[in-house]
Formats: structure tokens, C-alpha cells, sequence
């Protein structure tokens, strides 16, 4: 884990938009930046800085128009409406809900693209999914460092400083004090897992429904995993199938987990351990 | 009618037994497998003792020491005792397993020997296990470049650490 204050020379530009009802936030080292780094030419830098945002935002509005169930006219609402057919909607929207039905089988059903009242709602995969687009995106563009936020679940590619193999320093919100950091995890750099997703009993939107009547027994779960969809399914999953899914997904993935039960106690796997 | 039903049934059972017999079969061939393997390392160089200190119950053999006396407890059914494989390299460091065998059943399977290239011992699998909040890796949120977190709505992430750390690269 390095910290911000020993990456040398490293200067970060973030850009920040609205979507999905969330903040996405793009952080890229500026040497990673075309001419950002030869003075008196900054404002290349900066004009590729905004274009790679640009195309990030494209990916989430393209996703949100379509997957988002707030919005009377998107797919989905129509989907949910009975207005449109799964065999008449989009391939977009049908490949989605495939996934979103395997990972119910792979979850054994602690995580379902199929709310109680039987809507469907792939919002619990979509954002993971965008985030996936997004960073390929970047990558298309030739941007090969960066850090990608939407809303607390992140995506990495390279190092904050290009080229050394630093990892990014991710920190992992603690849920009883949301102003402080209850653990870190090191992204990409040496490592294979590129993606930390964290999600919370108590979190906004209703895409987590616990498996059985029983109360939720974690307060907070956060997943490192080598791709987005993994870790933001998994996450969600392990809240809602508390600890036997837990198990279920330490042995069946790689991954690392860290758990903070409704009683604040922690449950870790080795990769969180300092 | 009713014949046809008798003998549909009838060969139902068959198969059904048929199905039992044959995985019965799998079960003892894979369990002197095992058996076998753990015998197959006894001359193995390195970490891999293999050791058999299976006492055997017929009375073919004693089970004094070496891998022709493991094999034949090995082989039999009644074998009874301890055997142990040879060092394996896994993601989790060196991995040494001992089967404990009673009536050719494997009853109990342990590590014998697990480390990580420092030869520390460590925890055998991946799952999740208790720590205090001072084990797990500590930063402070002005050592990050990012924060993963439960879903921030927009309105949230006003205040968010998040948000301070994109204010402060814009």
C-alpha cells in the first residue's frame, strides 16, 4: 500500500459526473496524460482528460436510458409494465438478464435479477456491467492508468504511477463512521484483482432482498475480485445469503472478502489481513 | 395396462440398483485410489515422508514401516491408519494432507504441513475468518486514491470521502 504522499512526482486529475442516481468519478495520473506532463502545454492533458470522460459518461447514460427503472420511458420500466416482452426486447437487455439468471445459479439464488413483487430489476448487475464498458472505453482511447469510481464500486487499470507497478490505494468505508476508513486494499499494480465493490444492508435502492425471513447479518460487505461484475454480484450476494454464501463464495471464487457484521465484528480473508 | 406398469416399474428398480451398485464400485475403487497415492509418495524425496503408521487389520502384514506395508493396508478393506501424501505446491504455500483411514474409508483428512514461502504456517483455505480492526490493512483516507463504499446517492456523496479526494485532483 502506497501512500498518495510518496508517489513522487504522481499528480491526479479526477473528473466527476452524475449518473445512475450516483457520482461516477474518473481519476487519471496526468504523466499518463499525452503532453499534461511538458509545461506549457497542460491544456492537452487536460482536453484528453475531459474526451476520455466524455466517453466514459456516454457508457453510463447509454445504460442508464435503458436499464433504469426511475425513468417512466426506459426499457425496463416498459419491461416492468408488461408493455414489452423479454423475446421482444433489446439484446442488450435480453444478454443481461442471462447473466443476471446465471449468477442466480451461482449464487443459488442469494442473488436474483427478479425482485419480490416479481419486476424485474438488472439493477443489481448493470452498474457493475457499465463500469466494464466504461473501462473499456478507456482502454480503446489508449489510456492505460486509470481509476474508476461509480458510487463506491471501483475498476483499475495500471498505476497511479504509470509505469513503477504501484498498486491503487483503495480505501474501504467504515459503515458505523462513513467519514472514516475501516480498511484498504491494494488494486491492480502487482496484483490480479482490478475491482473492489462494497455494498451495504442498509443501502440505497432495493436490490438486495435476503434470502429466507430472517434479518440481514451483515452490515456491510466489500469484494476484490479480477472484474467488476464479479465483485459488485458477489457483494451483494454475500449480504443477502449471509454467511453460508459467504463460504459459498471464498471457495468458489477468487476473491478477497471483508465483512462487517451488524455487530461491528469483522471477518476477513487473508488478502485484507495487514 | 397394469403389466406394463409392473414391468416399467420393476426395470425402474433395476436400474436404480443398477445406479447404487455401480457407485458403490466408484467409491472403493477411488477410496484404495487414494489409498494408493499416499502409498506412491512414500519413496518420494523432499518434504514427502509419506509415512504409513497404518496398522492393519488382517493379518497379511504388520505394519512395521515402508510403503509395501502401507500399500497392502492400503489395499485392503479392513486397512486401519494414518497415511501421508507427499508436499504439494498451492497458491496457499506447501501443502502436506494425512487420511486417516478406518474399514478402507477415508474417516478424516488434516494438513500436515502448511506454509507460505516463509515457511510460516498459514490458514489453509481462503474463507473469511474474525479479525480485530487493527489486523486488517489500516490507511488513512489521505494515503488512498479512492474509496469503495455502500452505493453514495448524489445527495450523499456531497460529504463523502470520495468526494473530497475528487475535489481535491479536479
Amino acid at each position: 500500500m502506497q501512500p498518495t504522499s510518496e508517489l513522487a512526482g504522481s499528480v491526479l486529475k479526477a473528473r466527476t459526473f452524475g449518473s445512475m442516481g450516483t457520482v461516477i468519478s474518473l481519476t487519471v495520473p496526468a504523466r499518463a496524460l499525452g503532453t499534461a506532463a511538458v509545461p506549457g502545454t497542460a491544456g492537452g492533458g487536460e482536453r484528453e482528460l475531459d474526451a476520455a470522460a466524455a466517453a466514459v459518461e456516454r457508457v453510463f447514460a447509454r445504460a442508464d436510458e435503458t436499464f433504469s427503472l426511475y425513468r417512466p420511458d426506459s426499457e425496463a420500466s416498459r419491461l416492468a409494465r408488461g408493455e414489452l416482452s423479454l423475446r421482444a426486447a433489446s439484446a442488450g437487455m435480453r444478454d443481461r438478464y442471462a447473466d443476471a439468471l446465471s449468477w442466480r445459479l451461482m449464487t443459488e439464488g442469494a442473488f436474483s435479477p427478479e425482485r419480490p413483487d416479481g419486476v424485474l430489476d438488472l439493477s443489481g448487475i448493470i452498474k457493475g456491467y457499465a463500469i466494464g464498458q466504461a473501462g473499456a472505453a478507456l482502454r480503446s482511447r489508449g489510456i492505460t492508468d486509470w481509476c474508476l469510481n461509480a458510487g463506491g464500486d471501483v475498476l483499475v487499470m495500471g498505476s497511479p504511477v504509470p509505469g513503477s507497478g504501484a498498486a491503487w490505494a483503495a480505501g474501504v468505508v467504515d459503515p458505523l463512521d462513513r467519514s472514516a476508513l475501516l480498511s484498504a486494499y491494494g488494486l491492480g499494480g502487482p496484483g490480479t484483482r482490478w475491482a473492489l465493490a462494497t455494498s451495504g444492508s442498509a443501502e440505497r435502492g432495493d436490490h438486495i432482498w435476503t434470502a429466507g425471513s430472517r434479518g440481514v447479518e451483515f452490515a456491510q460487505v466489500s469484494v476484490a475480485a479480477a472484474d467488476i461484475v464479479t465483485a459488485d454480484v458477489l457483494a451483494t450476494a454475500i449480504v443477502a445469503g449471509g454467511t453460508a454464501m459467504l463460504h459459498r463464495a471464498t471457495d468458489g471464487w477468487d476473491i478477497d472478502v471483508l465483512v462487517v457484521r451488524r455487530t461491528g465484528e469483522l471477518l476477513a480473508t487473508p488478502g485484507f489481513r495487514a | 395396462m397394469r403389466t406394463r406398469a409392473a414391468v416399467s416399474a420393476a426395470l425402474a428398480s433395476a436400474g436404480i440398483l443398477i445406479a447404487g451398485w455401480q457407485s458403490g464400485v466408484h467409491i472403493a475403487d477411488s477410496s484404495s485410489a487414494v489409498a494408493s497415492a499416499a502409498t506412491g509418495t512414500a519413496g518420494s524425496t523432499g518434504m514427502g515422508t509419506g509415512t504409513g503408521t497404518g496398522t492393519d487389520d488382517s493379518t497379511a502384514s504388520s505394519g512395521s514401516s515402508g510403503a509395501g506395508t502401507t500399500g497392502a493396508a492400503g489395499a485392503s478393506a479392513k486397512a486401519v491408519g494414518t497415511y501421508a501424501g507427499s508436499v504439494v505446491q498451492t497458491r496457499f504455500g506447501s501443502v502436506q494432507v494425512q487420511i486417516t483411514v478406518q474399514a478402507g474409508k477415508i474417516t478424516d483428512v488434516t494438513a500436515l504441513q502448511l506454509t507460505d514461502a516463509e515457511r510460516k504456517s498459514v490458514q489453509i483455505s481462503n474463507r473469511a475468518a474474525p479479525l480485530l480492526r487493527d489486523e486488517v490493512l489500516q490507511s488513512q483516507s489521505a494515503d488512498v486514491q479512492t474509496i469503495s463504499g455502500a452505493t453514495v446517492t448524489s445527495d450523499a456523496y456531497l460529504n463523502s470521502l470520495q468526494a473530497a479526494l475528487d475535489a481535491a485532483n479536479l
